[in-house]
C-alpha cells in the first residue's frame, strides 16, 4: 500500500492522546449551581495511584478512530505496475569535452573528466556515443565506430582510458565551430541508421571568450539537442596579460617600451597586481616589477621599458613578461620577440638629383620611408655615358646589381651592365624601366633579348589618363576595391608609345585612354621587367603626386622577390607562414619549439602549424634564424562564465538539464499515483470506518456513563 | 407554595393565622392642628385657612400633625443567590411569599405598605401607601424574578434612610449570603432614624448542611465562579463558616435590639410566621416599639 500524502500518517501519533486521557483521572464536568461559594474553598483533586487503563474497549475504539482518520488523510492506494508507454529509442550522443587553455584552471579538468565518464556510464547499451575534445579544432577521442566495436562491456574502459591520456592544451576555445562539427557528425550518423534523436553533451567551463560567431548563420539540424554541463571553477581572481601590438607602419623609435595590457576578470576579488620582465626560467621578476591597480572588470595598459642591453633591432634580453597577484597562472606570461626591421635596397639607375623636385629620383627617394618593419635603402647609380659626370653620384658597376631586388632604370645602360641586369632579373628580381624618353629603348631591347624596340613620343592634345587597368594582377590587386580604383584623376601630359605587341609575352597591365600601353609586364626568366611609358615627375605626369604612387611602388617591391618579414607575435594554434629567407632558398626549414622539440619542415612547405604551446619558437632556414613568439589567445583569459541562454539565443536547441528531467519523471510518477488514488478512493472507506467506530464509541461511552 | 398567585398565597397564609390572633384592626384616623404657616407658592391651596384669610386678608396654611396607621416597608433581596432552592421552592419564592404575606396582613389592617427590592443595587421602590390597587403593585414588585448578580445590603438601607423620614417598620428579607461588614452600621442608622427593623434570613436546608454527596464543580449563582468541591471533605468547614457568619449577623442585630429570624424554606411559612408573631407578642411593647402601632408586629 502506498500513500499519496504520507505526511498525514504522522497524525497517527495522535493515538497517544486517548491513551493519555484514559490514564488521567477525569475531573467531573458536572456543574452544581449553588447560592454562594463564599464559605467554600476548592477541594484538591483526588489523585489515585491507579496505573491501569480504564474502559479498554472505549480506548481501543478511540485509538481506532484516530488511526483511521490519519489513514484516510494519507490518501492510501495500492500501486499497480503501470506499463511504460514511452519506448526508449537508442540515442546518439556526442560528448564534447573542452580542452582549451581556460580548462587548465584548478579542478576544472578533473570535473570535466568525471562528468564525461558519468555520461558514458549512464549510456544505455543501444546508445551510440562518441567523445570529442575541442579547442581551436575538434579532435575525435572515441568515434561511433570505436564505441560500437568496443561492445557494451568495454566501452566505459575505452573512454576512461582515452580520457586519462588527455589534458587541456593552450589553444583558444572555438565553441561555435565545435558545436557545428558535432551537430553535423550527429546528422550524418542519423542519416545512415534509424536512430533516435541526437544529443550533444557539452562539458565546458563556458567562458566568455568562447567563440560563438559561427553559430550565427548556421541552420541547426533537426533532432539534435545540446545538453550543457557547465563546469564551475573555484571562485578566485584572474587577471590576464596581453601584449599590445604596435603598428608596423609606425616609425622606429630607439628605446621604445613594450606595452602590455592587464585585464582583470569581472568576478575577481583582487585588484593589485605586479607586472615585470621575468627571469629566463620564468620563475620570478628580473627586476623590480611594476605595481598595477586594476579594478575588477577593467583593464590597464602598462608600458615596460626594454632593458638597456637590448635594442629593438636585435633583441637578446628577457623574452617573457610576468604577471603576479592573481590565482590562475595559465594566462600570466607573455612571450615577446620584438619585430626585426627588414632591410631592403632599391637600385636607381639614372641621372638626376634627389633634391630636384622635377626629377623622378626626388619622388622615389621619398616614397620609401623607414618603418619598424622595413627599412628600404635607395641606392643611386649613374650609368652609361653620364657616369662620373656628376661627382656626387657613383657610377654603376656589376657589383651594385647583387643585393637589390628592385631596379629602377631611367637611363640607358651600357651593354655589359644591361646583360648583368638581365641575368639578375632572370633570377627572380624585378626591373622597372621608366621611359622618360626613347633613350633606354636599346637597353630595354637588350634586356628583353630583342633586336630593337620602337619607342616614340606620343602626341597628346591635352593629357592622357589611364583607361584600362588589369586589377586582377597582383600589382593592382590592392586597388581593386571600388574605393581605390579611380585612376582617372592622374593626368599624363606626356608619354611614349610602345608597341607592346612586338614584344613576345608582354602583358599590358595598364593602358591609356588612347589605347597605348602605360605599364607593361614582360617576364624574364623567373623575374620580370616592368615598362612604364611615362615618367612620374611633374613634367610628364601627376603620377608621383597621386595616392597610387607609393602603394604601387611597394607592390612592385613585394613582387620583386624580396623576403617578406616574418611576423613575430602569434597565438597558440596559429598557422605560421614560412617565407623563404631569400631568393634561391629551396632548402627545408627547421623549427625549434620552446620545449626543445625540433620539427623538420620539408622543402616547399609554406606553413608551420604545430604551435601547441606558448613560448619562443625559432625558425631556421638557409642559415638564417628567425624567432617568433607564440602566446595564449587573449579571448581565453575572459574567464567569466557565459550564460547558457546565449547558446539558445544563437539558435542552439538546449536539452533540459538532468535535474529538470528527474523532476519531470518525479512529477509523472506523482500524477500516476494521484490518478490511481483517485480511482481507488480508499480514503472513503477509511472515513466510513472511522465514522462507524465513532458511533460505536459513542454508544459504548453512553453505556458506561449510564 | 403550590399556589402560583402570590397574593392568593399570601391571603391563604394570612387567613391561616388571622383567626388565631383574635385581634381586630383599628381604623382610627385623626388630624391634630399644630400651627399656621404663611402661604408660599407651590403649597397646596387645599390647606389654606380661608377664615384667617377673611380676617386678616393674608394667606395661611394650616398645618396638622398627621396621624396615620403603621407604615411598613418590605426590603426584599432579589439577587440570584435567592433563586437557589433544593426543596422545590426557591428562597426567592419563599421570601416573596413572606413579604407578600406580611404586606397583605398589614394592608388588611389598614396600614400603609411599601416595598424596596434590591440586589447589587436598588431595583423597585414603592412608597408606603394604603390605596386601592397599591397592594397589587407591591405583589407585582415582589413577583419579579431574582436576577441580580450580587447582593449589596448597604444600598437599600442607605436608600431607605434617605427616602423614609417618618418612623416606619422595616422588614429586611434576605439570605445575607454576602459580607456583612457595614451591615451593623447601616442598621444602626436605620434604627437611629426611629425605624423599627425586623430581619428575616431565608436559607435553604442544603445551604445549612451542604447536603451533597458527589464531588462536583459548584457554580456560584451570582458570580458564575466555579469551584471543584468535594462536599464530604468541605462540609465541616463550610458549616463552621456559615454558622460563624450567621452568628455575627445575629450578634449585630442583638446589639441593636433588632429582631432577627432565620427561616428555612422547608418549613411551612404560616408556621414560621406564627411562631415569630407569637414570640413578638411575648415581647410586646419593647422600648423601641412604635407608639401608635396597633398590632403586635
Amino acid at each position: 500500500m502506498s500513500f499519496l500524502t504520507p505526511i498525514f500518517l504522522l497524525g497517527g501519533l495522535a493515538v497517544a492522546l486517548p491513551v493519555l486521557f484514559h490514564l488521567i483521572r477525569r475531573t467531573t464536568r458536572r456543574r452544581t449551581p449553588f447560592s454562594s461559594l463564599m464559605f467554600l474553598t476548592a477541594s484538591p483533586p483526588r489523585l489515585t495511584q491507579r496505573s491501569r487503563l480504564e474502559h479498554i474497549l472505549l480506548l481501543l475504539l478511540r485509538c481506532a478512530v484516530v488511526c483511521l482518520l490519519a489513514l484516510a488523510f494519507a490518501r492510501p492506494f495500492f500501486r499497480k505496475a503501470v506499463p511504460d508507454t514511452s519506448v526508449s529509442a537508442a540515442r546518439r550522443v556526442v560528448v564534447l569535452v573542452d580542452t582549451s587553455a581556460s580548462m587548465r584552471r584548478a579542478n576544472l579538468w578533473t570535473a570535466a573528466r568525471e562528468q564525461a565518464q558519468s555520461i558514458v556510464r549512464r549510456a544505455a547499451p543501444a546508445d551510440q556515443v562518441a567523445v570529442f575534445t575541442f579547442d581551436r579544432q575538434v579532435n575525435p577521442v572515441v568515434s561511433f565506430e570505436q564505441w560500437t566495436a568496443a561492445g557494451p562491456g568495454g566501452r566505459v574502459a575505452l573512454v576512461n582510458g582515452k580520457l586519462a591520456a588527455l589534458s587541456p592544451g593552450w589553444s583558444a576555445t572555438h565553441l561555435g565551430q565545435a558545436l557545428i562539427q558535432a551537430a553535423e557528425t550527429l546528422a550524418d550518423a542519423g542519416g545512415k541508421q534509424a536512430l533516435g534523436p541526437g544529443q550533444i553533451v557539452l562539458i565546458s567551463d563556458l567562458q566568455e571568450g568562447s567563440r560563438l560567431e559561427p553559430l550565427q548563420g548556421y541552420e541547426w539540424p533537426k533532432n539534435v539537442r545540446v545538453s550543457v554541463q557547465p563546469l564551475k571553477s573555484r571562485p578566485g581572481s584572474n587577471a590576464a596579460l596581453q601584449l599590445v601590438s604596435e603598428s608596423d607602419e609606425a616609425a622606429p623609435q630607439a628605446g621604445a617600451a613594450i606595452r602590455v595590457r592587464v585585464t582583470n576578470a569581472a568576478d575577481s576579488r583582487r585588484d593589485q597586481f605586479r607586472v615585470g620582465w621575468a627571469q629566463p626560467d620564468g620563475r620570478g621578476f628580473a627586476g623590480t616589477p611594476t605595481e598595477v591597480y586594476v579594478p575588477p572588470g577593467q583593464s590597464r595598459v602598462v608600458p615596460l621599458a626594454l632593458p638597456q642591453a637590448a635594442g629593438p633591432a636585435r633583441y637578446a634580453g628577457p623574452e617573457r613578461i610576468l604577471l603576479q597577484g592573481d590565482d590562475e597562472d595559465f594566462d600570466n606570461t607573455v612571450f615577446v620577440v620584438p619585430p626585426e626591421t627588414q632591410r631592403l635596397s632599391v637600385l636607381y639607375c639614372g641621372s638626376g638629383s634627389e633634391k630636384d623636385p622635377a626629377q623622378p629620383l626626388y619622388f622615389l627617394r621619398r616614397a620609401f620611408q623607414e618603418t619598424r618593419r622595413q627599412a628600404v635603402q635607395v641606392v643611386i647609380r649613374q650609368p652609361g655615358a653620364d657616369a662620373g659626370r656628376s661627382p656626387a653620384l657613383p657610377a654603376l658597376s656589376a657589383a651594385d646589381l647583387e643585393s637589390p631586388t628592385l631596379f629602377v632604370v631611367t637611363d640607358p645602360l651600357p651593354e655589359a651592365l644591361a646583360g648583368a641586369l638581365r641575368s639578375q632579373v632572370a633570377a627572380g628580381k624585378t626591373a622597372l624601366f621608366v621611359l622618360r624618353s626613347g633613350a633606354p629603348a636599346n637597353t630595354l631591347a637588350t634586356m628583353l633579348g630583342l633586336q630593337r624596340i620602337a619607342v616614340e613620343e606620343a602626341s597628346l592634345k591635352d593629357y592622357a589618363i589611364l583607361g584600362e587597368i588589369e586589377f586582377r594582377h597582383p600589382l593592382f590587386a590592392p586597388f581593386a576595391d571600388p574605393r581605390f580604383n579611380d585612376f582617372s584623376r592622374i593626368h599624363f601630359w606626356k608619354h611614349r608609345r610602345l608597341d607592346a605587341g612586338s614584344i613576345p609575352s608582354a602583358r599590358p597591365l595598364a593602358k591609356f585612354d588612347s589605347g597605348d600601353a602605360a605599364l607593361v609586364e614582360v617576364p624574364v626568366g623567373r623575374g620580370r621587367v616592368l615598362i612604364l611609358t611615362s615618367g612620374w615627375q611633374p613634367e610628364d605626369s601627376q603620377f608621383a603626386l597621386s595616392t597610387k604612387f607609393v602603394p604601387l611602388l611597394y607592390a612592385m617591391l613585394e613582387q620583386s622577390g624580396a623576403p617578406a618579414p616574418l611576423p613575430t607575435q602569434h597565438h597558440v594554434g596559429d598557422i605560421i607562414p614560412i617565407t623563404p629567407a631569400g631568393l634561391g632558398d629551396k632548402s627545408g626549414a627547421v623549427v625549434f619549439a620552446p620545449d626543445g622539440s625540433r620539427f623538420e619542415l620539408p622543402a616547399g612547405e609554406a606553413s608551420f602549424s604545430r604551435t601547441m604551446t606558448p613560448g619562443i619558437y625559432t625558425l631556421a632556414s638557409a642559415g638564417v634564424a628567425r624567432r617568433f613568439a607564440v602566446n595564449l589567445d587573449a579571448a581565453e583569459s575572459r574567464t567569466a562564465p557565459l550564460p547558457a541562454d546565449e547558446l539558445e539565443r544563437l539558435g542552439v536547441p538546449l536539452a533540459p538539464q538532468e535535474t529538470a528531467v528527474a523532476r519531470e519523471a518525479q512529477l509523472k510518477v506523482r500524477l500516476q499515483d494521484a490518478e490511481l488514488e483517485d480511482r481507488q478512493r480508499l480514503w472513503r472507506l477509511c472515513l466510513i470506518a472511522a465514522l462507524g467506530v465513532l458511533l460505536a464509541e459513542t454508544w459504548v461511552a453512553a453505556r458506561i456513563t449510564v | 407554595m403550590s399556589i402560583r398567585n402570590l397574593e392568593l398565597r399570601a391571603r391563604v397564609v394570612v387567613e391561616g393565622f388571622w383567626s388565631g390572633l383574635h385581634r381586630s384592626p383599628y381604623h382610627g384616623f385623626s388630624v391634630e392642628f399644630t400651627e399656621y404657616r404663611q402661604y408660599s407658592p407651590d403649597d397646596d391651596p387645599r390647606y389654606l385657612d380661608w377664615r384667617v384669610f377673611a380676617r386678616s386678608d393674608r394667606y395661611f396654611i394650616k398645618k396638622f400633625e398627621e396621624e396615620t396607621n403603621l407604615r411598613c416597608y418590605v426590603l426584599a433581596d432579589r439577587s440570584r443567590s435567592m433563586a437557589y432552592g433544593s426543596t422545590g421552592c426557591t428562597k426567592a419564592e419563599y421570601a416573596a411569599t413572606l413579604a407578600a404575606t406580611l404586606a397583605y396582613f398589614l394592608y388588611m389592617q389598614g396600614d400603609a405598605v411599601g416595598v424596596l427590592t434590591f440586589d447589587e443595587e436598588n431595583r423597585d421602590y414603592l412608597p408606603a401607601r394604603h390605596r386601592t390597587g397599591h397592594l397589587r403593585q407591591v405583589m407585582l414588585a415582589l413577583e419579579k424574578p431574582a436576577l441580580g448578580r450580587g447582593t449589596s445590603l448597604a444600598a437599600p438601607l442607605e436608600r431607605i434612610v434617605e427616602m423614609v423620614r417618618r418612623r416606619s417598620l422595616m422588614m429586611l428579607i434576605s439570605d445575607f449570603l454576602a459580607p456583612i461588614g457595614r451591615l451593623e452600621s447601616d442598621l444602626l442608622a436605620l434604627s437611629a432614624c426611629g425605624h423599627e427593623v425586623i430581619v428575616f434570613q431565608v436559607l435553604d436546608p442544603a445551604e445549612l448542611d451542604l447536603s451533597f454527596q458527589e464531588p462536583a464543580m459548584f457554580e456560584d449563582a451570582e458570580s458564575g465562579r466555579t469551584l471543584f468541591i468535594d462536599p464530604r471533605s468541605a462540609r465541616k468547614e463550610y458549616q463552621r463558616k456559615l454558622e460563624a457568619h450567621c452568628q455575627s449577623l445575629r450578634t449585630a442585630c442583638q446589639r441593636l435590639g433588632i429582631a432577627c429570624e432565620r427561616l428555612t424554606t422547608d418549613r411551612p411559612l404560616e408556621l414560621a410566621l406564627f411562631g415569630f408573631l407569637r414570640q413578638r407578642m411575648q415581647h410586646k411593647r419593647g422600648p423601641r416599639r412604635m407608639a401608635r402601632s396597633k398590632v403586635g408586629l
